[in-house]
């Protein structure tokens, strides 16, 4: 049979002498909350789990499916309705032992500001031990440990507004760390980061769990975060639907995105190979990516020895000079049910060099405050008409700044944006005043997290908002609203609902739809599925195929490659205020060396098929940015390496 | 524009000022406040500025910074010495021309209420938002005026309420700015077009300002709770306040220097 490497690096488990031990126990809850306007809502039905000490829990499940109401029962921030939990062997029930439990207990929330307390960095770290009471001298330690244990020690006077994102969650752990914890529960912590500052937060948790022995409870949407961890629970509207091995769980993973959630990108891959040919997959393949590689490079090679060369088409040595144009355009057979990475998500990107131009933006540069220096210098570019063109770089590197100038938000300090109407020949200027008000008919801008922009009383009216100061006539405006909503799939029931009763997904299709319904020819969307789980990910980025089949051009602002890569017509890459490079996905992702100089991400797709290209054969082509393509790929090497005389495993035939 | 506001403005550093006890600071805050107007002669205002300028040099802290905290309140200034100067008809006319009659008291007197409204920021703002954080200053009051708990006012609440306040002032200010750039791409309006135009274009900021306060104040409640927070009761400090000798000392110091333009006044008067 197939070996694979089943050492897991990232898996360390924490050997106890005591031998296992429950630490957290959680018996037929069951729990109720109810509304404002007195409606109650079943959150936790009869739910049952035990977790031992030193373990680490990954909890998923879509919105509202009850994952921070768990969180909450085991740090006593509530009780359950019926049932115990039991947290170190204590009822939280007992207002004798609550205090005991929750000091035990450290909790890091989603909204990075609205968990810091002190108005400067060592002062947060130190409110939780001053709330236990501890000794001056106790804490002062306490606290230079946390902050040294977390990098944070320079920055220990400084307010926390001035820290990043990042730096905030970086702060929260300092803060539960000085509180010397032995659960740690992880409420969404990563979703408000960009991916730098996620994986140094993930790996500050590995040294919690390594030197200090937690155990780590992690509500994640991010399902490569969930598949490093030693078991998965599933909720589904408040009851437990999986709880097993992350490889186990995976394995069901067509049931997985039944319910609105997803599976790493790797473990689709061996899932779309075994499936195209005929393999069993194996729960083995999936404990992590190395472990899956490994496995398809397997099942490839076990393939090789098996001749059916007739099989393969003529043309594939010229498939291979031009990477899967056509085939990205065939669907998989298996997953094609989801990921935004599907097959049929994608079309063929468009190279017309002549298409006409939207923006134009020359010599652009922006400075907030003198002294601190440019936010953004010199960049020079142009929108194409009808292209989704992606803005990506790290935090700070200046992609809002440069959003927010393309429809006169803010006003260039030098240099210069000009938008071409649709109609006419006509030009506009973002310096003009009297310019912006066209621009802004022209540029629709939807910043990140655009919810918190809605303000009228009802759905309707907030929608119709940015219509009516386009100065649209009663009559159209409905209409408009009424499409627009269509597109976002909100139903017309809630026209005259206020925005503020609704959930967080259907918010942001509210304000999604409020910048569709002033009928832009250019749709700026800074990070516009941030925050949400996978349906709405995915639905996010159908509006945005809809849009463009619309005829609509599309600037995307986004920290996630594989989205970028696969949507893309073009790729603007920015860095430290600097434009580096405008390409398309394939060109640049083609470049490894001007990737390594610019220091950008690579997609988790392109570093998969990298893996394949080093184990497997150099023959495979590594920029690649979806699943059909890559499976095909995959499939096209091996055949290739089977029936080439010089690549194949017996070949060698020219002396 | 918006990121101007200096309330609770920090200026860090070791000087004599920082590290008095703040409640020190602030008993020494109302001597000032006090004397400063006490003081309404030409001779007492001039002796003032002098001990001011010695607690400036006292804490270290550079004139630019401390010119810039005093930046807001210019336009008072002046607006308190256009009318002090313009309305007082007594003394010799200096300037008499249509209706603008400048006397020699009237400018006296308008300099030295300018002067000492000058003062009086200048010595708040270095005895307390420049030398001391915030969080000192509200355990500085939640200390001082800790007897009140026995008459069951809420001093320990009230005091980390305030602390939380100036903790979220620059987030909320951050918060205004993005939400006032994602209304304008909307096309709302804060600056032109009429009076309702207008409003609404406030309310598209404040409705949602609001509601994001309400969910940030719920939410961190929340976080406080799970790091165990329960009121004043039994809590510690990272830096707790502790008199130290020197800090008497300089209470008595500071205290009797305040009163110095007082009596300089005084003997200025007789002689």
């Amino acid at each position: 049979m197939i070996q694979t490497d089943s050492s897991r690096p990232e898996r360390t488990s924490i050997p106890d002498p005591r031998g296992s031990e429950v630490i957290v126990d959680v018996r037929n809850v069951r729990y109720v909350y109810s509304l404002p306007e007195g409606k109650q809502v079943l959150a936790l039905r009869d739910i049952s789990f035990s977790v031992d000490r030193g373990e680490y829990v990954a909890v998923i499940g879509r919105n509202g499916s009850g994952k921070s109401t768990l969180a909450k029962l085991i740090n006593v921030l509530e009780v359950p309705e019926s049932g115990t939990v039991l947290v170190f062997g204590k009822p939280t029930d007992d207002d004798d032992t609550f205090w005991d439990i929750r000091k035990r207990c450290g909790m890091v929330f989603q909204n990075p500001d609205n968990q810091i307390v002190g108005t400067s960095v060592e002062e947060d770290v130190a409110f939780g031990p001053e709330n236990l009471g501890i000794e001056t001298d106790e804490i002062r330690k306490r606290v230079d440990r946390a902050l040294n244990y977390v990098g944070l020690s320079e920055l220990s006077k400084r307010a926390p507004s001035s820290l990043s994102g990042g730096q905030k969650q970086k702060l929260a752990i300092a803060g539960i760390l000085a509180m010397m914890p032995e659960i740690l529960i992880l409420d969404e912590s990563t979703a408000m980061l960009d991916p730098i500052s996620r994986n140094e937060f993930m790996s500050l948790v590995d040294r919690l769990r390594v030197d200090h022995g937690m155990t780590v409870f992690h509500i994640t949407h991010d399902m490569s975060e969930a598949g490093k961890t030693d078991r998965i629970i599933v909720l589904d509207k408040g009851a437990v639907v999986m709880d097993d091995k992350p490889e186990r769980v995976f394995m069901r993973h067509s049931e997985l995105l039944e319910l609105g959630l997803d599976v790493p990108i790797y473990v689709r891959l061996v899932m779309s190979i075994c499936s195209r040919l005929g393999v069993a997959c194996d729960e083995s393949y999936l404990t992590s990516q190395d472990a899956a590689v490994a496995a398809i490079c397997q099942i490839l090679k076990h393939r090789q020895t098996e001749s059916d060369c007739q099989n393969i088409h003529p043309t594939d040595e010229q498939k291979e000079l031009e990477p899967s144009e056509e085939v990205t355009a065939v669907p998989s057979k298996q997953g094609s049910s989801g990921s935004v990475l599907d097959a049929d998500a994608i079309q063929a990107p468009h190279e017309n060099h002549e298409s006409d131009i939207l923006i134009e933006v020359s010599h652009l540069s922006h400075a907030y405050e003198e002294r601190i220096g440019n936010a953004i210098s010199d960049i020079s570019f142009d929108v194409r008409r009808g292209e989704i063109l992606s803005v990506i770089g790290h935090s700070g590197s200046g992609k809002t700044t440069l959003i927010s100038h393309l429809n006169g938000i803010v006003r260039p300090q030098s240099g210069s944006v000009v938008v071409h109407s649709t109609t006419g020949n006509r030009v506009y200027d973002t310096k003009k005043n009297a310019d912006v008000r066209e621009i802004r008919k022209t540029v629709g801008l939807l910043f990140q997290y655009p919810e918190h922009q809605l303000f009228e009383e009802t759905v309707e009216r907030d929608i119709a908002f940015g219509p009516r100061k386009l100065g649209l006539d009663s009559e159209t405006i409905p209409e408009r609203v009424r499409r627009a909503m269509q597109l976002v799939g909100l139903d017309d029931s809630i026209l005259e609902r206020s925005p503020f009763e609704l959930s967080g997904g259907q918010k942001r299709r509210v304000a999604f739809a409020g910048v569709i319904a002033s009928d832009p020819d250019v749709l700026i969307l800074d990070e516009p599925a941030a925050g949400l789980d996978p349906v709405g990910r995915r639905a996010i980025f159908e509006y945005i195929r809809a849009l463009k089949n619309m005829g609509k051009t599309i600037i995307l602002v986004s920290h996630n490659m594989d989205e970028a890569a696969v949507y893309s017509d073009r790729l603007l890459v920015l860095s430290e205020g600097q434009l580096q490079c405008i390409d398309s996905p394939r060109a640049l992702f083609s470049d490894m060396q001007r990737i390594k100089k610019i220091g950008l991400d690579l997609p988790e797709m392109v570093r998969l098929m990298l893996a394949f290209k080093e184990s497997y054969s150099e023959n495979v082509n590594a920029v690649i940015f979806d699943l059909a393509s890559a499976t095909d790929e995959l499939l096209r090497a091996s055949a290739v390496m089977r029936c080439s005389p010089v690549a194949g495993p017996d070949g060698g035939s020219h002396a | 524009m918006l990121k101007d506001i200096s309330i609770g403005r920090y200026y860090d550093g070791s000087s004599t000022l920082h590290r008095l006890d703040p409640r020190v600071k602030l008993i020494l805050f109302a001597v000032y406040m006090t004397a400063v107007f006490m003081v309404s002669s030409p001779a007492g205002i001039v002796a003032s500025f002098f001990v001011v300028s010695g607690l400036v040099a006292l804490s270290r802290i550079p004139l630019r910074v401390i010119i810039r905290s005093v930046r807001p309140i210019i336009f008072l200034m002046i607006f308190v010495f256009a009318i002090n100067v313009l309305t007082m008809r007594e003394g010799k006319y200096l300037v008499d021309f249509w209706i603008i009659r400048i006397t020699d008291i009237g400018l006296e007197r308008a300099s030295v209420m300018t002067l000492r409204l000058f003062l009086l920021i200048t010595s708040t703002t270095l005895l307390l938002s420049l030398t001391t954080t915030p969080l000192k200053m509200a355990d500085a009051l939640e200390s001082l005026f800790g007897p009140l708990k026995k008459i069951r006012i809420p001093v320990h609440e009230m005091a980390m309420m305030m602390s939380i306040a100036l903790r979220f002032i620059p987030t909320l200010v951050e918060e205004t700015d993005k939400i006032m750039k994602a209304q304008a791409s909307r096309g709302a309006e804060y600056d032109t077009g009429n009076v309702f135009v207008r409003a609404k274009g406030y309310a598209s900021v404040l409705v949602p300002l609001f509601v994001s306060a309400f969910k940030r104040a719920e939410e961190l409640a929340i976080a406080m709770e799970a790091r165990c927070y329960r009121g004043g009761e039994g809590r510690t400090k990272l830096n707790p306040l502790k008199m130290k000798i020197s800090d008497y000392w300089w209470l008595i110091l500071l205290g009797l220097i305040a009163f110095v333009p007082v009596f300089v006044e005084l003997f200025w008067e007789i002689g």
